[in-house]
């Protein structure tokens, strides 16, 4: 019943003045979406400067909500031909972070994509991931980079200065990238959309290097998420980012942080002389929650069982004092977004041209309403724009929370799972399933560590669908790209494109030994096994969308550490007895039985005793 | 090194080597003896150890266990309506499409793995949030338990719990629940397909706890925990002790080995004594006898348990067999590494006290060098001067021992696509009697190869022993006792006047070290659950369901052996020895 009022409540204060504030127009659209070579601009309200954020909400199948941050910023435009000595070049940075800017300049990044991702993606009950999965990269940490450099070992070192620095500004292992975790994808990353997007080269002799790396499982935690916030203009005080805090962002189902920058030049033909360029720079962050989850861990941060009154059972089933059948998750919630982020979104971003836009996509079903002091205003667009320096909160209600907005249907699910037992060998099996009626053509992108040995000549596709059982690998995969591990200095890729028949389940499966690794080689946490990086499924058709299986641990024959302190005491003794016995046999005379008994016989003290007494007898005369 | 000189002078001096060689049985008896007793001193206060947690990270019983109040009733909820399947006499496939359901509703990724040969097995994982999606846990049900009961409790309890643990956000690993129809072949199958087939998968398994429970009670009584895995493996240590520890702090009594209520108090050295050789005997017929769930993880390097609640009335309530499972969960999902800390190979001598390998190690290793030495005495005691071990007795005694051993694999395989019992009796039963029946001595068993003959079979069993002591103690150890009577076997020679009483006493040691009367004898005995003929038909299909090797080591291990021992007692044509030409001299 309570429910029932506020809901008609909220609307008649929708009604009635909702619409008397619904949304300004945005502020300038031309400005906003073309904000190339812009500098700043001077209006009414003080300097603005190229920076925009959005939230998108969105809410997802059996109570989950995708929230999405989103923030674009650019660069001071800079002349690529100018060298930094010049008497009348200076360094500026507006809203772009000082920290990233010379980074990419000394580096010679073109192109950079920082991935943090964790938690389980489900995807046949979400659907695709956000930003199509161009925005998210596999658990743990992903780095992928176009360097311009004159060979590739220039590029390399570059990546690895990269690397290097990239590692201080996160706090994460991303130094822990070194030639063994470094790949030079091929076929995946869209190689075409390269060439078209016309990567400036500010040296004509140098070449653009494309090279990716990802530390699989990597935790992802606070000091991952800080630096970020510490990037943007707004450094996470105002606007949108205020509402970002690692308790809550790392207790979600799954998150996503990723960085993109992307070197942009106004004229790529005139750039070299007199063509001013300028980096754009985006960064997400997503994450996915369970509402009545984090609405219960508010209310008890422990899930003790709940009281007699709250639970919900089964009226169709028998119930009573004693024995209740669970009904099925409630449809009806309400929220707000300080529920779930444990904070408000304290004012707007001041910096910008555009206001911090909020945006929820909903079906007819849900309510939303922003939250300003106390009073709560709807739009007709379920989007709302933040003008003003003071609190505002985001809530929203539904009575079938189940209906959602339109989910866009996944192309195809991958899965990948370890085959075999044993230490010293195994398989991979990767299951593709296309559930759609479309032929889906895509890229496969594997990088496996050296220590996996892979045999290519086992690798075997079986089709699970009568109707495709007589599909071959060759009918599957139309090309690929192979490069074999060299121990301790290069991982194996292996790169496919391949087309998935409609409606069809294909399985790939190989088989791998497993290298001994050098004593040293182990990390403190040997037994724990080694992490595999996703494998990266890049469709190419009908739709672009991009996806990642999840990580595995691989198991190595792993030793016991005690050993070597067993093995140099008994290799010890032994070298004691071989030696004792050496010694031995070279430093005495070898003799039969009979001669030692003389000998022995001779040397006794009673024997040199009598013949002492024999002498003296003898000198004596006697 | 002087006083070894010494020594070694003063031997050579009396001539003990010659005297010790020809005193090689009476040594070798002695070994056996020694052997025992040192098996049998482990119960001795002060040979066995306390157990201890290892692996500082599992914690067991450190958090609060919260499965009580109202989620009681949501078992209570779910037992109702399994019931209702009994009811109904529901099929497997209604059964788990109506638990699919029940999954899904809080979350679960389910699918049904169908085999048609095993019976369909539903699971499902729930992805935990906080976890990498790389290791699981699994909690397995099977819908009949190893006696055959319908095990609704166990199934009630299982679902409460995932939909419980689904409200924890504290999982660092994925969690897979099982539903598989038996907790042998079925529940097998699906760990193999787990490992090869399937397609939803939740990353590398780290434990397995198996539930038994078959009742519709309330309550229990207490807790039977079994660990034994097959071919020798066992569960780590440590998880063993994590699920005893925490049974015992829920206030529960364990019994292990399948020791009664009654006993499981005892304490003294012949219930430890006891508690340790049930546990042999339980680890010698892993997988044979009666199974209860626990085995099927066994060879993927799964650490599993099964705890089984017992009887129906008590004063412990199904919640509390709940919060052991819990629990154990909550051990396990601390873990940051797969276990490795504790021991893999140990015997236990009650729930609190075991012993690690090192010490009854010994006691294996010196039964193999019994044989060892039997078969040195069988090289070196012979009338028929110096031994030369490379001569043509040797080649021929190769060839027949490979002919034996190629004859026995015949047989192993032959029996396992026509299981008969009746006529593997009657086979072993001829060839026990033969060597009596032959009258006249067989002219190509010369009396030197019959030596060399047994040279061969002994070093053949100690070898077979000395391989399989590491990885299998428990059969091992069974396997080097019951085949002594065969050290006892003296060869007849044509030129003793034909004795008799050598021959039914050889007939006799025979028949107790034949492994198949031997099994038989031994499982008729010691075991309950194995009657009659049973054994060979379990043997047989703990090969098949579970690819446990125990009927192969039987048959190759140890009947080629024996095999090699009865041909020895078949009388033998005479040569002139060494003796008796010196007394023609």
């Amino acid at each position: 019943m309570l429910c029932n009022t506020m809901v008609s409540i909220v609307h008649t204060l929708l009604f009635l003045i909702g619409l008397a504030i619904a949304t300004e127009e945005p502020l300038n659209n031309a400005e906003g979406t073309n904000v190339s070579g812009q500098k700043f601009r001077i209006m009414e309200t003080g300097i603005q400067y190229p920076y925009e954020e959005h939230l998108n909400i969105r809410p997802l199948p059996h109570n989950h909500l995708l929230t999405s941050f989103e923030f674009e910023m650019n660069s001071e435009p800079f002349f690529p031909g100018d060298s930094s000595l010049d008497f009348d070049t200076y360094d500026h940075y507006t809203v772009f972070p000082k920290a990233i800017e010379p980074l990419l300049r000394r580096t010679d990044v073109k192109q950079l994509h920082l991935r943090f991702t964790r938690g389980y993606w489900d995807s046949e009950e979400w659907g695709r991931l956000p930003h199509d999965g161009f925005k998210s990269g596999g658990s743990g940490v992903e780095l992928w980079a176009l360097i311009e450099g004159s060979s590739k070992e220039d590029a390399f070192k570059k990546w690895k200065t990269l690397a290097n620095s990239l590692s201080g500004s996160f706090c994460a292992s991303i130094n822990f990238i070194d030639v063994s975790k470094t790949n030079y994808p091929v076929l995946s990353f869209n190689p075409q959309d390269r060439e078209e997007q016309g990567i400036p080269l500010f040296n004509p002799t140098n070449n653009l290097y494309l090279m990716h790396a990802s530390l699989a499982n990597e935790p992802i935690c606070t000091e991952n998420l800080t630096p970020l916030l510490k990037l943007l203009p707004s450094k996470g005080k105002s606007g949108i980012s205020s509402l970002l805090d690692g308790h809550k962002l790392f207790d979600s189902t799954w998150h996503n942080m990723a960085i993109d920058v992307k070197t942009k030049c106004v004229d790529n033909n005139h750039y070299l002389n007199n063509g001013e360029c300028f980096f754009e720079m985006e960064a997400n962050v997503d994450v996915v929650s369970h509402i009545p989850s984090v609405l219960a861990r508010n209310k008890n941060p422990i899930p003790k069982p709940l009281g007699g009154e709250d639970l919900y059972c089964d009226l169709s089933k028998p119930y009573d004092g004693y024995q209740c059948f669970p009904s099925p998750e409630t449809t009806e919630i309400q929220f707000s977004l300080s529920d779930l982020f444990g904070k408000n979104i304290s004012g707007s971003n001041d910096l910008s041209f555009t206001h911090s836009r909020i945006c929820v996509s909903i079906t007819d079903n849900w309510l939303a309403t922003i939250k300003m002091d106390e009073g709560l205003f709807g739009t007709d667009d379920n989007c709302f724009d933040l003008t003003e320096n003071r609190n505002y909160d985001i809530y929203m209600e539904s009575g079938s929370t189940n209906e959602v907005a339109q989910i866009d249907d996944v192309p195809i699910y991958v899965s990948r799972s370890l085959t075999g037992y044993g230490q010293d060998h195994g398989g991979l099996r990767t299951v593709f399933s296309n559930p759609t009626s479309k032929p889906v053509r895509l890229s496969y992108y594997e990088s496996l560590p050296w220590f996996m040995r892979i045999y290519l000549s086992t690798l075997e596709m079986e089709a699970t669908s009568e109707a495709h059982k007589n599909l071959t690998l060759n009918d599957i995969v139309e090309s690929r790209y192979y490069m074999p591990s060299i121990d301790r200095k290069r991982s194996t890729q292996l790169e496919f494109i391949m087309t998935i028949p409609a409606n069809c389940t294909i399985s790939l499966a190989y088989e791998f030994d497993k290298a001994l690794l050098h004593f040293t080689e182990y990390p403190p946490d040997a037994n724990h096994g080694f992490e595999i990086e996703s494998l990266i499924i890049t469709i190419l058709e009908p739709v672009p969308y991009q996806l990642r299986t999840a990580t595995l641990l691989v198991y190595l024959s792993t030793p016991d550490f005690s050993m070597p302190y067993n093995v140099i005491i008994i290799s010890s003794t032994i070298m004691g007895l071989i030696f004792g016995t050496l010694y031995n046999l070279i430093t005495k005379r070898m003799v039969t039985m009979e001669e030692a008994e003389n000998i022995l016989a001779t040397r006794s003290i009673k024997y040199k005793l009598m013949m002492l007494r024999q002498r003296i007898l003898s000198k004596l005369g006697l | 090194m002087g006083l070894l000189t010494n020594l070694h002078r003063k031997v050579i001096v009396l001539g003990l080597v010659p005297k010790f060689l020809k005193q090689l049985p009476q040594v070798a008896k002695l070994l056996m003896l020694i052997s025992l007793i040192m098996i049998a001193i482990i119960p001795m206060d002060g040979q066995y150890r306390r157990t201890y947690i290892s692996e500082n990270a599992l914690m067991p019983s450190q958090a609060y266990s919260y499965f009580r109040e109202s989620e009681w009733n949501i078992v209570r909820g779910y037992r109702s309506q399994i019931e209702e399947f009994v009811k109904n006499n529901a099929t497997a496939k209604e059964r788990n499409l109506e638990v699919e359901s029940w999954l899904q509703d809080f979350g679960i990724k389910t699918s049904i793995y169908h085999n048609e040969e095993h019976q369909d097995t539903l699971y499902g994982i729930l992805h935990t949030p906080r976890g990498d999606g790389t290791e699981a846990i699994v909690l397995s049900i099977p819908w009949y338990n190893g006696d055959d009961e319908f095990n609704v409790g166990g199934a009630a309890l299982g679902i409460g719990l995932l939909r419980y643990f689904s409200r924890w956000p504290v999982w660092s690993k994925n969690l897979i629940i099982v539903f598989s129809e038996n907790p042998r072949d079925s529940l097998r199958a699906w760990v193999e397909a787990y490992h090869t087939s399937l397609d939803l998968t939740g990353g590398s398994i780290e434990a397995a706890i198996n539930i038994d429970y078959a009742s519709d009670s309330d309550f229990l009584d207490y807790v039977e925990i079994y660990y034994d895995g097959l071919n020798g493996e066992l569960p780590n240590l440590d998880l063993l002790n994590v699920a005893i520890k925490i049974t015992q702090h829920e206030g529960m009594k364990v019994s292990l080995n399948g020791q009664p209520k009654d006993t499981i108090d005892d304490d003294g050295y012949f219930p430890r004594l006891k508690t340790m050789l049930l546990g042999i005997r339980d680890s010698t017929f892993a997988g044979v006898k009666r199974v209860h769930g626990n085995e099927a993880f066994s060879g993927w390097r799964i650490q599993a348990v099964t705890l089984k609640a017992c009887g129906t009335e008590g004063n412990i309530d199904i919640t509390s067999f709940g919060r052991v499972s819990e629990g154990i969960f909550r051990a396990v999902n601390n873990l940051l590494e797969k276990f490795h800390q504790s021991f893999f190979f140990y015997l236990i001598l009650a729930p609190r006290n075991f012993v690690s390998i090192s010490s009854y190690l010994p006691s294996a290793v010196i039964i193999s060098v019994v044989y060892a030495t039997f078969s040195l005495d069988a090289l070196v005691n012979t009338p028929f001067g110096p031994p030369m071990f490379f001569n043509k007795e040797s080649l021929l005694s190769l060839m027949i021992l490979s002919i034996t051993l190629a004859s026995s694999y015949f047989l192993s395989q032959l029996f396992i696509y026509a299981p008969n019992p009746g006529l593997l009796i009657g086979l072993n039963i001829l060839l026990t009697i033969v060597p009596y029946f032959i009258r006249k001595p067989v002219s190509f068993f010369k009396e030197p190869l019959t030596y060399r003959i047994r040279v061969f079979g002994y070093l053949y069993m100690s070898l077979v022993l000395t391989s399989l002591l590491v990885i299998n103690f428990p059969l091992a150890f069974m396997m080097g006792i019951l085949s002594f009577p065969m050290t006892l076997v003296q060869t007849q020679q044509s030129r003793y006047i034909a004795n008799m009483s050598i021959a039914i006493k050889n007939m006799l040691y025979l028949t107790l070290s034949n492994p198949f009367f031997a099994i038989l004898i031994v499982s008729n005995v010691i075991d309950s659950d194995l009657k009659y003929l049973d054994v060979f038909y379990d043997l047989i299909l703990a090969w098949n369901d579970l690819s446990c090797w125990t009927w192969f080591l039987i048959c190759i291990g140890w009947f080629p052996a024996w095999l090699l021992i009865a041909m020895s007692t078949i009388k033998s044509s005479q040569v002139t020895s060494v003796e008796d030409e010196k007394k023609q001299q």
